[in-house]
């Protein structure tokens, strides 16, 4: 019997939910990133923005796979991440911004590589696969994180634009800011099973606290304090659907082919 | 082009190497001693005395090289977006972002011979200096990306590996390294490419489609043939090999591949004279050559207005960051 099959039917829906959201959110991200690809504003940082890209988008193929096993329903992880519809993918809504200019996606990535920092520090062991896959991307997250307190403490401090920039950035962001730690329904039973550690308002206040750690010493404002959106994970914009309608296009272009 | 007459040399020459020609000479000697060691198969560093004309040399070829793999980014950047599986949108991010690398590792190699990064890039966006033909075109399909991956940077590679030998050091060192991720290019071509032709029949269709639109570019890459006697470039040895040479060599090693793929190469008078090894083939068309790397190609003005607009957006973010570096790193 596989890992997978051993999980109580309970708490197996509760844990697709997880994957399927973490999974979501690093795979509009490594997209909406890998934008840059090409054109970001210096040659040394189009080739890390584009190897950060490659690794959330690594990591979000990684997911797709533990929940293929969890759901055993015959999908593999490209099924999984390409063949829905828009309004089924369970991203946070703060990943449907468009990539916007450097400071809109420096600010993005800011708020949603400590959230992601939270959140994966909240999963326990319970589901052993998970744990594992968990250890592995917070080696990496590490570097994700240098990288982008480095750029957000630059722009802070590189004179008038660049920080006029950035701060019209986090505002616009704001709102949409703890939508990373949307509750998830089955969030009870993940506990339970030890899958996660501790609720995502818990893990929602660490993360607050972590960016003050960064946000204050430079003079920037917070997000504002507000619970996550019931439904920030649901209705994506517009900007969504046209990321959507970009990466199914040549899967679409012809049902059940070999690409 | 920046005047290379008005620059100069990146070090003192109590810094450079050990040459003999780096002693102070007279002229005439220094440049006998120079090219001696050149023709012989010697090589230059950036901190050696080196002709104004070989500085010169090396810098265009390099700084066209450079152009190259950064416009290269754009035809392939715009289906990254586009790739039908995780895994194929891993493996082309991958290799647009290898393409941008090898940009700045040439750019780098560019600036020591006396030129900044910056003015190399106006220069590009402003259409003073040239790319390579092949990224003048459109991508049309997901096909192209297979055609561009494999046999593209198959040419490219024919003619990268010869430059391994280049006199100019820097420039073969970096060339070991670009060539060694070239070859991976190469095989996440090939894999895109036999997957459509063993998938359904539009599929196919895609890959020859693709081919026929390819083919001519293709033959043109390496450029017209031209006297071995005549070329400053082989004198020095800042190349190794002719175009002629580098087609054929092309030709050789992928015709019965492509033919193996039951793909037909759209040339009714491409054939191998069993005897000579050679290769004849309908005349490329060198009208097309010319008029395409001088700016006039399909997409050549679209290419760099993109480039030129995305400079301007991301201006201030150089600015900033430029104008923070400690003056003295």
């Amino acid at each position: 019997m596989s890992v997978a099959a051993a999980i109580a039917p309970g708490t197996r829906a509760a844990l697709a939910e997880l994957l399927l959201t973490t999974a979501d959110d690093e795979f509009v991200s490594g997209f909406t990133d890998s934008e840059w690809t090409g054109i970001a504003p210096l040659l040394e940082e189009d080739v890390a923005i584009s190897s950060i890209s490659q690794d959330e988008l690594g990591h979000a193929r990684a997911l797709y796979q533990l929940l293929a096993g969890v759901l055993a329903d015959g999908r593999d992880e490209d099924a999984l991440a390409y063949d829905r519809e828009p309004h089924e993918y369970r991203h946070a809504r703060l990943l449907d911004h468009a990539r916007g200019d450097w400071a809109d996606t420096i600010a993005r990535r800011f708020v949603y590589e400590l959230a992601d920092e939270a959140r994966l520090a909240s999963i326990g062991t319970g589901y052993r696969p998970l744990a594992d896959l968990v250890e592995k991307l917070r080696r990496e997250e590490r570097y994700h994180r240098m990288h982008l307190v480095a750029w957000i403490d630059r722009l802070a401090r590189g004179g008038p634009v660049p920080r006029r920039r950035l701060e019209a950035a986090l505002a616009a962001l704001g709102p949409d800011a703890s939508s990373v730690f949307t509750p998830l329904a089955g969030e009870r039973a993940l506990i339970e099973a030890g899958i996660l550690t501790r609720t995502l308002a818990e893990a929602d206040a660490a993360w607050r606290a972590d960016m003050t750690t960064v946000l204050v010493p430079l003079g920037l404002a917070l997000p504002p304090h507000a619970p996550p959106p019931a439904d920030g994970r649901e209705g994506h914009s517009e900007s969504f659907r046209w990321l959507w309608g970009e990466f199914t296009a040549v899967r679409r272009s012809e049902d059940g082919a070999t690409w | 082009m920046t005047d290379p007459l008005a620059l100069d040399p990146v070090l003192p020459v109590r810094q450079r190497s050990e040459r003999p020609w780096n002693d102070d000479l007279p002229n005439d000697e220094r440049y006998a001693h120079f090219e001696a060691h050149v023709t012989a198969g010697g090589k230059i560093e950036p901190t050696d005395w080196m002709p104004d004309e070989y500085r010169t040399a090396v810098l265009r070829f390099v700084e066209m090289h450079a152009n190259s793999e950064l416009m290269g980014v754009l035809p392939e950047r715009e289906w990254i977006m586009r790739a039908p599986t995780l895994r194929r949108k891993l493996a082309l991010t991958a290799k647009v972002q290898d393409e941008v690398g090898h940009a700045q590792l040439l750019y780098r190699v560019a600036e020591d011979l006396g030129k900044p990064r910056e003015a190399m890039l106006e220069d590009l966006i402003a259409g003073r200096t040239k790319f390579h033909n092949v990224f003048h075109y459109p991508t049309k399909s997901w096909g192209d990306i297979g055609i561009i991956a494999w046999l593209v940077d198959a040419a490219a590679i024919v003619a990268q590996q010869a430059l391994r030998d280049s006199s100019y050091a820097p420039y073969a060192r970096t060339m070991q390294k670009i060539c060694w991720e070239e070859s991976v290019h190469i095989m996440h071509g090939r894999d895109v490419v036999v997957t459509l032709m063993n998938g359904t029949d539009s599929q196919r269709v895609l890959v020859q489609e693709a081919l026929d639109r390819w083919w001519g570019p293709l033959m043109q890459m390496h450029g017209p043939r031209g006297d071995r006697a005549k070329d400053r470039d082989l004198h020095w040895r800042i190349k190794a090999k002719t175009s002629e040479e580098l087609r054929q060599e092309f030709l050789t090693i992928y015709v019965p591949r492509l033919l193996e793929l039951g793909l037909v190469i759209p040339d009714p008078d491409l054939r191998l004279d069993e005897e000579t090894k050679v290769w004849s083939y309908t005349e490329p068309d060198w009208d097309e050559l010319r008029s395409v790397v001088t700016g006039h190609g399909p997409r050549s003005q679209e290419r760099l207005e993109f480039r030129r607009l995305n400079r301007e957006d991301t201006r201030w973010v150089r600015d900033s960051i430029l104008a923070a570096a400690p003056a003295a790193a």
